[in-house]
């Protein structure tokens, strides 16, 4: 029992610390709360499935090259939709902290009832993206979550090194440090921003697609709400704004998730409380986080 | 026992150290100023004695009480007011509502006679500062020399023994800052034990009516005594003007 | 020619026509609400319009934590949920009357505004948004737990709770029903707006403003924040009570973030912080979900020979939100605040307009 939870935490934690990034990324640099952020991982999972309805058979290689390419589409759809959506709806009311929360609720559920009606309240399939699957430690481990943990820390490295390095990642450092010296130094801080949309909602769509393909299988109209909440009881734990955070807040709340789900009697039905009450709790002993920045005086 | 004292007070900012090994004291009914160039520390200074902020290391007593890190409303309830160098109103109510807020603090609201309403007493301390028409207005109307009077009459509700002023005459014309510099003599006459504690950039305003001087510079104290003293010390010529003037 | 002569009819029409004083539209609505039922409605309508007033006590309660205090609470459908429960729990295990067990329930709701006061109090703005919307969930999950169905029943609820004059014919159930949510949400708002306007009520308003700033008047914020929510959670759990009573079961749903999110549009279609918003936006609510979209819209459909997909239902939410989306985009304030303050000029508005409280309307009078 152990050896499962431990496995499957690890593997599930690393996704989690995309999924977190993207909230606490978008939150940092423009200071956004995304209560849509479920919505995009929703997003990208359907959009995996309509681009698989239409796949051949293919020979096992191919197949998986071809799932390779469907994903990439499906995130990229996805971060464009977003951007879009953003200039659209987010920026009018940016600095309005209700307004951005109310007009991301309103996303969201717009997408959930845009999901209904287009493929109905039943839920539709996932697929991994590789099948089969290997004993580790004595569990059996799929590929297709081995897959999912690989490509998530490989992303969640090559963000951190493109935030530490880049133009543009330090130009989003900036502007989630001070907003205003930032524009005062000419940082186009708009452009950023929905640069900062489309990455936060394409790491959720990646998301999305691994966890769905890998656990449940399924997608459906309501999956967004589970993410969103562990987006942001993640970015609590690890602390709003920190890379670092998400990382390590993310395998925390796996760790968690997977051993209520084990341990406890129905388990499976309980499980969303887990990352709510961690998230109350932090907020109770140490509202910063682990590695939150100190808010101290606002102005 | 002094009324005010501050011990090696230090607050740093992740690499920058605002505010290092301060110590200064006031004694009742004095009038002192806090000078230095931008960035020395004295807005720093005022939120750690106002309790906005808590410091690294050392001790601020008020009355003999020690009040380092207490919470900013305890602190006021103390008796020590303080204003914003940004006017900070409250923009959805009116001028007078915004004294009232102060007045209903438990320091605001023992004060008052129970023959005054809290509306009277309000609108005298608006008087008091001379901001009486505007007492309806909203105070998102309202000019900026209203905001800073209003400032001031919000400290003044709580009766402080201790009044702090962050650049109270910030943004003023001359006709302003000539009556604002009327309106804390007559409060100091008025109240001849409360001290006041000034921190402004406009010198000539300020050395009027201060009968000490505090000199900051990036976070230390580099010079203290009567005004004109300080304004013949070379090292506060220097850090004002620049070196090689 | 024609065109300017349309456009000077327009403006006179709408110059004359919303020349009515605030005041007196306030009063004929008023009017209009108290007469409707006992003028023969469709009992369709008049249950939408109880489920509004319901909705109504539940905004308006809303409206005093967020609208007035400042405080985002984007969990809301936790008292909700914690007034149906409470009152479906007492039913279920001591058979108490529905005038014991709602009492019972509104102290239950108050002592838990207490106690997620601590976590939620000490945090600002995201933070708090986000804890708040945790406690529901949380209770949600717990509901439907399966190894609690025995005490909540699961996903389905405590059912066959007592209705309010339940000894009355259906009709006449109804009618009573309508009135005693309409005088209830009466009472909220009353106690809610002399709340609002005294000097609490302007406290509440520096602490939406500028809550650092409220702490340098040397006010305890904290215990304001408080305040304000006990009384808010007092309310919104009146309104649980009601729902569960009205509908006769008590179920996990009324922990759903939708419900949370119902306030906020309610409100913002009938304007922030206002006394009136919540009754208005809930009743365009309702109207507008139930009679528009439900009706009106499938009416018109079938009359251009339009045929809609079996999943309208669907599209409902989808319109609705749409709808919200637009108006909060382009008037953040609310629609009906935005239309009343272009309408009057700013004295008038200043009489109905509930941000700024009416304390200064008697100093002005004590100054004459």
């Amino acid at each position: 029992m152990i050896e499962e939870i431990i496995i499957y935490s690890t593997i599930s934690g690393g996704v989690y610390a995309l999924l977190a990034l993207g909230f606490t990324l978008i939150y940092g640099v423009s200071g956004v709360v995304n209560l849509a952020h479920g919505s995009f991982y929703m997003l990208g999972a359907y959009m995996f499935y309509v681009l698989g309805t239409f796949a051949p058979e293919l020979p096992p290689i191919l197949a998986v090259i071809l799932a390779v390419v469907f994903v990439i589409l499906a995130v990229v759809f996805v971060g464009v939709v977003s951007s879009i959506l953003y200039r659209l709806t987010i920026h009018p009311v940016l600095g309005d902290e209700v307004g951005v929360m109310v007009v991301t609720v309103c996303l969201a559920l717009i997408f959930q009832q845009l999901m209904l009606l287009a493929f109905g309240p039943p839920n539709v399939p996932v697929d991994p993206l590789i099948k089969g699957s290997v004993p580790i430690l004595g569990v059996t481990v799929t590929y297709a979550r081995i897959l999912a943990f690989a490509v998530s820390l490989f992303l969640f490295a090559s963000l951190w090194i493109f935030i530490s390095k880049s133009k543009i990642g330090k130009a989003m450092r900036a502007v989630s440090q001070d907003r205003e010296v930032a524009m005062l130094m000419g940082i186009n801080t708009e452009k950023l921003y929905m640069l900062a949309m489309a990455t936060s909602s394409m790491l959720a769509a990646v998301a999305g697609i691994f966890i769905s393909g890998s656990t449940s299988g399924v997608a459906g109209a309501w999956i967004w709400m589970y993410p969103l909440a562990l987006s942001f009881s993640i970015v609590v734990l690890g602390g709003l704004g920190s890379i670092k955070g998400s990382l390590i807040g993310g395998f925390i709340i796996g760790y968690a998730e997977q051993t209520v789900i084990i341990v406890a009697p129905e388990g499976g039905q309980i499980v969303s409380v887990v990352p709510f009450t961690v998230m109350v709790l932090v907020l109770l002993l140490r509202p910063k986080g682990l590695f939150g920045k100190r808010i101290e005086m606002e102005d | 026992m002094h009324l005010l004292e501050v011990e090696n007070l230090t607050k740093r900012f992740g690499g920058l150290t605002a505010v290092k090994n301060v110590s200064f004291h006031i004694d009742e009914g004095e009038m002192v100023g806090i000078i230095g160039p931008n960035g020395a520390g004295k807005t720093t200074l005022f939120n750690l004695i106002s309790g906005f902020l808590e410091p690294d290391s050392g001790t601020v007593k008020f009355e003999g009480e020690n009040i380092t890190g207490l919470a900013p409303h305890k602190i006021v309830n103390k008796g020590i007011a303080r204003t914003f160098q940004i006017v900070r109103p409250f923009r959805h109510l009116p001028v007078i509502a915004n004294v009232m807020v102060a007045l209903k603090s438990p320091r605001g609201a023992r004060k008052i006679e129970w023959l005054k309403t809290m509306e009277r007493k309000a609108a005298d301390l608006l008087e008091d500062v001379g901001i009486s028409e505007l007492a309806l207005e909203p105070a998102e109307n309202v000019g900026h020399g209203t905001l800073k009077r209003l400032e001031m009459a919000k400290a003044l509700a709580t009766e402080p023994d201790l009044l702090m002023l962050d650049e109270p005459f910030g943004g003023l014309n001359p006709l302003e800052t000539d009556f604002l510099t009327k309106s804390i003599m007559r409060m100091h006459l008025d109240e001849p034990s409360r001290g006041i504690l000034i921190v402004e950039h406009k010198l000539y305003a300020l050395m009027k009516i201060i009968q000490r001087v505090i000199v900051l510079h990036q976070g230390e104290k580099i010079a203290e005594g009567k005004p004109e003293e300080i304004a013949k010390n070379k090292t506060v010529i220097e850090v004002y003007m620049g070196k090689g003037m | 020619m024609v065109k300017s002569y349309i456009r000077r009819a327009y403006s006179s029409f709408t110059a004359h026509v919303f020349d009515i004083p605030p005041r007196l539209m306030a009063f004929l609505f008023l009017l209009v609400l108290l007469v409707i039922p006992v003028a023969g409605l469709n009992p369709y309508y008049l249950s939408m319009m109880i489920y509004a007033n319901v909705l109504a006590i539940f905004a308006a309660s809303w409206d005093l934590l967020v609208g007035r205090t400042g405080q985002i609470s984007l969990g809301h459908a936790l008292f909700f949920g914690i007034g149906g429960y409470s009152t479906a729990l007492l039913f279920k295990f001591f058979g108490l009357p529905t005038w014991v067990t709602i009492p019972i329930a509104l102290l239950i709701g108050s002592s838990v505004a207490v106690l997620i006061g601590f976590p939620c109090l000490r945090v600002k703005g995201p933070y708090l948004a986000l804890v708040t919307m945790a406690f529901p969930i949380i209770l949600h999950s717990i509901v439907k737990w399966t190894p609690l169905s025995y005490i909540f029943e699961g996903e389905y609820g405590i059912r066959r709770l007592p209705a309010f004059f339940a000894f009355l014919p259906i009709r006449q159930q109804r009618i009573a029903e309508y009135y005693l949510t309409l005088i209830l949400f009466f009472a909220a708002a009353v106690i809610i707006y002399k709340v609002a306007n005294s000097k609490t009520g302007i406290v509440f308003v520096s602490i939406l403003d500028d809550e650092l700033a409220s702490k340098a008047c040397g006010i305890n914020v904290t215990k304001y924040k408080l305040m304000s929510l006990i009384i808010s959670g007092l309310f919104g759990t009146l309104a649980g009570c009601l729902q569960a009573h009205l509908l006769k079961v008590s179920n996990p749903s009324m922990f759903l973030l939708t419900w949370s999110f119902t306030p906020i549009i309610v409100t913002f279609l009938g304007g922030i912080g206002t006394i009136y918003g919540p009754l208005v936006g809930a009743y365009i609510y309702y109207i507008l979900d139930k009679y528009f979209l439900a009706i009106q819209l499938p009416r018109l459909c079938k009359y251009f020979g339009v045929t809609l997909p079996g999943e309208f239902e669907y599209a409902k939410l989808l319109i609705f939100t749409l709808i919200v989306l637009v108006l909060v985009i382009k008037w953040p304030r609310g629609i009906a605040r935005f239309t009343t303050d272009k309408l009057e000029d700013l004295e008038e508005a200043r009489d109905l307009d509930e941000r700024g409280p009416r304390i200064w309307k008697r100093y002005e009078r004590k100054k004459k």
